[in-house]
Order: C-alpha cells, then structure tokens, then sequence
C-alpha cells in the first residue's frame, strides 16, 4: 500500500452499482472514452508492477480495472465472456469520480479506444471535412 | 472476479439458509492530496456546483468494503434506502419501505462466490447499510 | 443590448423549433375532425414539455450529463437498453416522417416527384450535420420555421366565428359524428407530438454542446418558457385553420396539401410560398435534431465520443450512426410509403416510450450528488409527479386505443 502512505488524505466510500457502474468515462481531456460496464476485483495486495491476482473471497480485495465491451453484451444477456476478452482501463489510470469518470490519461493511449481509432483512420477521417473543427469559421 | 458476479447473486448464509440477494458492493476509496486540474477555466465554479461534482480529490486505490444485501431482489434500486434524498415524493419512500432491512455484510465475512451464489462465514456481521 | 439580442433569439428559435411534422400533421387532422374540441391537450402538452425540458436542460448544464447518460446510469445496461431499442426506433421512425416531410414541402413548392426529392432532402440533412456549426444550425432552421407563423395570418384572412371556435374548446365537446375511443386516440396522439421524447434528447445533448453552465439556466428557462408556449401558439393556429375551412367542408387531412389548402384559400399564392419555406424550414430542423438523437442516444449509452461541437473524426462512430440513420430513414421512404402515416404512427409510439426518458430525469433532477443547490423545488416536483401520472397513463392507453380505433380510422 506505498500510495496509502504517501498520500495521507482521507477515505470515500461509495457503492460500486450506485456511484460507478454504468457511468461514463472521459479521458484527460474530458472526451468520453466508454462507460463502466463492469469491474473486475483484485487481490489487493498486489503491487503496481505485479500482475494482478484476481480477487478471493473474504481476502482483501480491491478493483482492478474498468471492464468494457464484451462484459456489456453478457451483462445483458447473461453469463461471462472469457478473461481473455475483457477490454480494461487500468483503476490507476483513473483521476475523478463524479457524476463521470475521469482518468489521467488521453483516450488515444488506452486500449479500448481501438474501434473509435480505427474508424478515424479509416473512414470518417478520410471523408472530406472530416477533420474539420466545426468551432472554426468555415 | 467481476462485479457482475457478485450483484443480484442468492445470498446464503453458513447453514445454506437463503438470506436475500447482493444488490450493490460497497468500496472505500482512497483520496489523494486534491490537485486541480483545470485551473485555468474560468466557469469551473459553475460548473462544479454539487459536493460530488466540486470534489475534485484525486482518488486512488478502491478497496472492497463488503456486500449490500437486500431481502427483497429485483427493481432497480436507485439507493433511496441508503442515502437521505426524499424527492419526489412519494418515489424514495416507496423504494425505501421495498427495501427495508438491507444490510451490509463485510467482505472478510464472505466466504465463496460460486455461479449466482454468494455464501457467507459463520459468524457473519450484518452491519447498517446507510452511505456516510 | 447583445444580452438581450441572445434572450430575442433564443425565444425565436425556440419558438421556430417546436413545431415538427408531427405537430403539422396530427394538429391538421385533429382540426380536420374534432375542431378545437382537442386544443386542451395541446395546452397539457406544451405545458409538459416545458416543465421536461426545462428539467433536462438543468440537469445537463449543472452535472454535464445529457439525458441517455443519466438513463444509462440511473436504470442500469439492461432497462435502459430496452429503452434505446425502443428511444432509437422511434426517433428513426420520426427522422423519416421529417424527411419525407421536407421531401412533400418541395414537392408542393415545386411539382418535382417527392421521391426525387427526398435523396436530395437527406444529403442536404447530412452536409449540415457534418459541416455546419451547431448554433448557427439551430438558429437558421429555427427563425426560418418561424414562416409557419403565416397558419396564424391565414386564421385571421379566414375571418371565422371566433365564438363558434371558443365554444368548441370549452368546454371541450367533440362532435357528434366521432366515437370517444377516437377521440381519445388523438388526445394521446396529440400528446404524443407535443412531447416527443426526441426534443429531450436533444434539448439537453445541446445544452452540452452549447458548453451550458449553472449561469446559463435562467436563459435557458426563459427560452423554454416563452418559446414553448407561443410555439404551441402555432399548432393552435394550425388546429384552427382545418377547423375552419376542412372541418365544415368534410375533408379528412391524408395529406401536406390538404394541410395547406386553408392557408392558400385565406391569403393565396404569396403567404401558401412563405407556409411552405416554414414547413421546410421546420421540417429540416427537427431532420436535424432527429438525426443528431439518433446519434446522441446511442452515443450516451455506449459511451462514445459525441457531439457536434468536436471534429468530425474525433467523435467517428457518432457521425457514422446519424449517416446509418439517414440511410434507413430514405430506404423506408423508399418503399413508397406514406409520411403521413409514418407520421401518426411516430407520435404514438412516442407517448408510448415516454416515460422510459422521464422518469430518469425526474430522479435525477432531485439527486443532490448531481445537482447540489439546484434540485427541484416543490412546486416543479408536485408538477412532476401530476405529469408523471398523466405521461403512463397516456402511454399504457395508447396501444389499446389504437388498436381499438383502428388507428383512429
């Protein structure tokens, strides 16, 4: 817990399904990134650079990453799509919590943000105007 | 783990009795020296007008508290049974008298997370669910 | 003295932009048959929006939350899933009854076949959603769809017995020759224009786009509470005009032509020219915002980057939903079907989901964490909750009563 130590500051309590879960996500920038569609719980007593462990029952535990994409889709119909495809925003990417999440980092270095990227590059980007800032005179 | 294996999983206690459903998880989380990081904007007052909103402390770890169950399941529970809020009438007190007697159990008093199921230690805790 | 130019504006626009093809349409034919024996509902409605949109509005500009974010957030993946299936649907349904809508003004303004027009009407839709700044959009569709004024001039030119069309609305008395359900049936129908969910949607997703803060809500008030009402002023204005001259001669609205037709008898070529640049002013307008729902909606609920104010590239899938959207909307429009029926169905389907959208903003609009000091009072709660009645019975009524009426048939 090097970061309890060093901060010094108090505690928050918040319940995961009321405050966080379906909540949007915005990056540094406040450009909205995904919102939470899941959490996955670690071990919590997990160093930064370590792998994760994944949480056990009754043992400390705390969250490890945002989970989206996949986990929307099971969490609407049902069951849990594999370990493998769960897309993540590392907890410790995360700066705020308010009426939405606010991370510390741009939307651009994060995983999740490939379809959005891809669809740039690809498409809307390529069409005329699309790169347009439509606050500027035209 | 995933949250979503834990919400509206059957709760039961020690001896297999049924005990209610997990409707939330609660979290303590870590609050780092407040930085600000939009210092420069000007309507920053008005935009952040609420307590939640204004709090601009920087967070840090989430470290798992425990479990909310509830007696009753189902219905979107919108937490009125945790928090103080009373408008508009007459929703909250409704959710509320639903949801009457949901406790918090600690998270070192569950025992295992199977499929749809949470089971809880003997000698488990049911502490007030209310939010500080 | 910019101050109040942006105030004069503001009300204009807003009063430019509250009527839709639904308002043109289900106004003509409830006009067309029941007289003013309806214009209740029209005041119950306008009165619902204000109070909703008003709502949303604060609720945006305070926590920065455009409404499919809070129904995401307050209603969970799965309920406010069946809501965007049910939200996107419907405002598809309305994107095509706008379309085709400005596709039938041109067609009236020019001979040219609709279904030629309406590719043109709907790329015309996409340039301004790609290109052109979003207040200067909302300003243009709005003070031009303010020609709709000209349904106003034409009651006067009509020179009708005022008395007759006092006694119609009040007390409300539906002519003999019509069966309650069907009366009933327009009442939702009516409602259902009024208070389309879409206008929420996008209401409150321009209020963040427009960068709104708590400084802003006493505009924002003024413009709803101002606008909305002379806006429903207008669908009066239509009401009257079929009251007047359709009702008497025995014609059924089936089409904008018909919907015109008192306007053209009253002040002839020159004011029917300035009634159809309104329509297709109004028209586009709500095209516009219908597209942009379409967008927000799905947008909000995944999380996506959204929004007309970013780069068009930086906000990639939103673009790309509103252009699927409009895709769908002109291959529906061209299987030949009539916008005017698409039209009737949108409003009632919209008083259906209705109270999917209000209900979250209710909650939302008393939750502290969001709204700190600005909460609702106690007067807009009792409101609240008299419109939170009204709105489910309207939407538990209206499927059975269209059934039953056979659509009002």
């Amino acid at each position: 817990m090097s970061r309890e130590s060093s901060s010094g500051a108090g505690v928050r309590v918040v319940d995961a399904r009321l405050h966080l879960l379906s909540r949007q996500v915005l990056d540094v920038d406040g450009e909205p990134v995904t919102t939470v569609d899941d959490l996955e719980l670690v071990a919590a007593d997990a160093r930064d650079d370590d792998a994760p462990r994944d949480a056990a029952p009754g043992e400390p535990a705390e969250l490890g990453a945002i989970l989206t994409g996949p986990v929307l889709v099971t969490r609407l119909l049902g069951g849990r799509p594999p370990a493998s495809r769960w897309e993540r925003v590392p907890w410790r990417d995360v700066g705020h919590v308010g009426t939405a999440l606010e991370l510390t980092v741009r939307a651009d270095s994060l995983d999740v943000h490939w379809p959005e990227g891809w669809l740039r590059e690809h498409v809307v980007g390529r069409i005329p105007g699309g790169r347009h800032d439509p606050e500027e005179a035209s | 783990m995933i949250l979503g294996d834990l919400l509206d999983a059957r709760v039961r206690g020690p001896g297999g009795e049924h005990l209610g459903t997990v409707v939330d998880v609660r979290l303590a989380l870590e609050t780092l020296r407040g930085d600000d990081p939009s210092p420069d904007d000007p309507d920053r007052e008005a935009r952040a007008l609420s307590a939640q909103v204004r709090r601009r402390d920087r967070v840090g770890r989430a470290r798992v508290v425990g479990i909310l169950v509830s007696p009753r399941s189902g219905a979107p529970l919108l937490g009125y049974e945790r928090t103080g809020v009373t408008a508009p009438w007459p929703v909250p007190q409704l959710v509320r008298r639903r949801h009457r007697g949901t406790f918090l159990v600690p998270w070192e008093d569950v025992a295992a997370v199977g499929p749809g199921e949470v089971r809880l230690a003997a000698g488990y805790r049911q502490e007030d669910a209310a939010l500080p | 003295m910019k101050k109040l130019l942006g105030v004069a504006l503001g009300i204009l626009t807003a009063i430019g932009g509250f009527v839709d093809i639904g308002d043109l349409v289900t106004n003509a034919v409830v006009g067309s048959r029941f007289g003013l024996s309806l214009v209740w509902v029209v005041v119950v409605g306008v009165v619902g929006i204000c109070l909703f949109a008003s709502m949303s509005g604060r609720v945006a500009a305070v926590s920065g939350r455009a409404t499919f974010e809070i129904i995401r957030e307050r209603l969970g993946p799965r309920a406010a899933g069946a809501n965007l299936a049910a939200s996107f649907a419907i405002n598809l349904l309305t994107l095509t009854a706008e379309v085709g809508g400005i596709a039938l003004a041109l067609h009236l303004a020019s001979s040219v076949e609709p279904r030629l027009w309406i590719p043109v009407a709907a790329l015309a839709v996409w340039l301004v959603l790609w290109r052109v700044k979003f207040e200067v959009m909302e300003n243009v569709a709005g003070l031009l769809g303010l020609l709709l004024v000209g349904f106003g001039v034409a009651l006067f030119l009509l020179g009708p017995d005022w008395g007759e069309l006092v006694r119609q609305a009040v007390p409300p008395s539906p002519p003999a020759t019509e069966h309650v359900a069907t009366y009933w049936y327009y009442a939702v129908a009516l409602f259902g224009a009024a208070m389309t969910p879409y206008e929420v949607f996008f209401f409150s997703s321009g209020a963040v786009e427009e960068g709104w803060t708590a400084k802003d809500l006493a505009q924002n008030r003024v413009n709803v509470l101002v606008g909305f009402p002379l806006g429903g002023l207008l669908s009066v204005a239509i009401a009257a005009c079929a009251a007047v001259v359709l009702l008497p001669a025995g014609i059924e609205v089936s089409s904008l032509s018909q919907i015109v037709l008192p306007v053209a008898q009253a002040g002839g070529t020159l004011l029917l020219a300035v009634v159809i640049v309104g329509i297709v002013a109004a028209t586009f307008g709500a095209a516009l915002e219908t597209a942009l729902s379409s967008g927000y909606t799905l947008a909000q609920y995944l999380g996506w980057s959204w929004g007309k104010f970013r780069r068009p590239a930086r906000a990639a899938r939103f673009h790309l939903t509103m252009v699927v959207a409009l895709l769908l909307a002109v291959g529906i429009l061209m299987t030949s079907v009539d916008p005017v029926t698409v039209t009737e169905m949108s409003v009632v389907f919209s008083a259906v989901a209705l109270p999917l959208t209000y209900v979250p903003i209710l909650l939302v609009a008393n939750d502290p964490e969001y709204m700190g000091e600005h909460v609702n009072g106690r007067v807009t709660n009792a409101l609240g909750m008299v419109y939170l009645v009204i709105v489910v019975v309207a939407a538990v009524a209206a499927i059975p009563l269209m059934i039953a009426t056979g659509a009002g048939s």
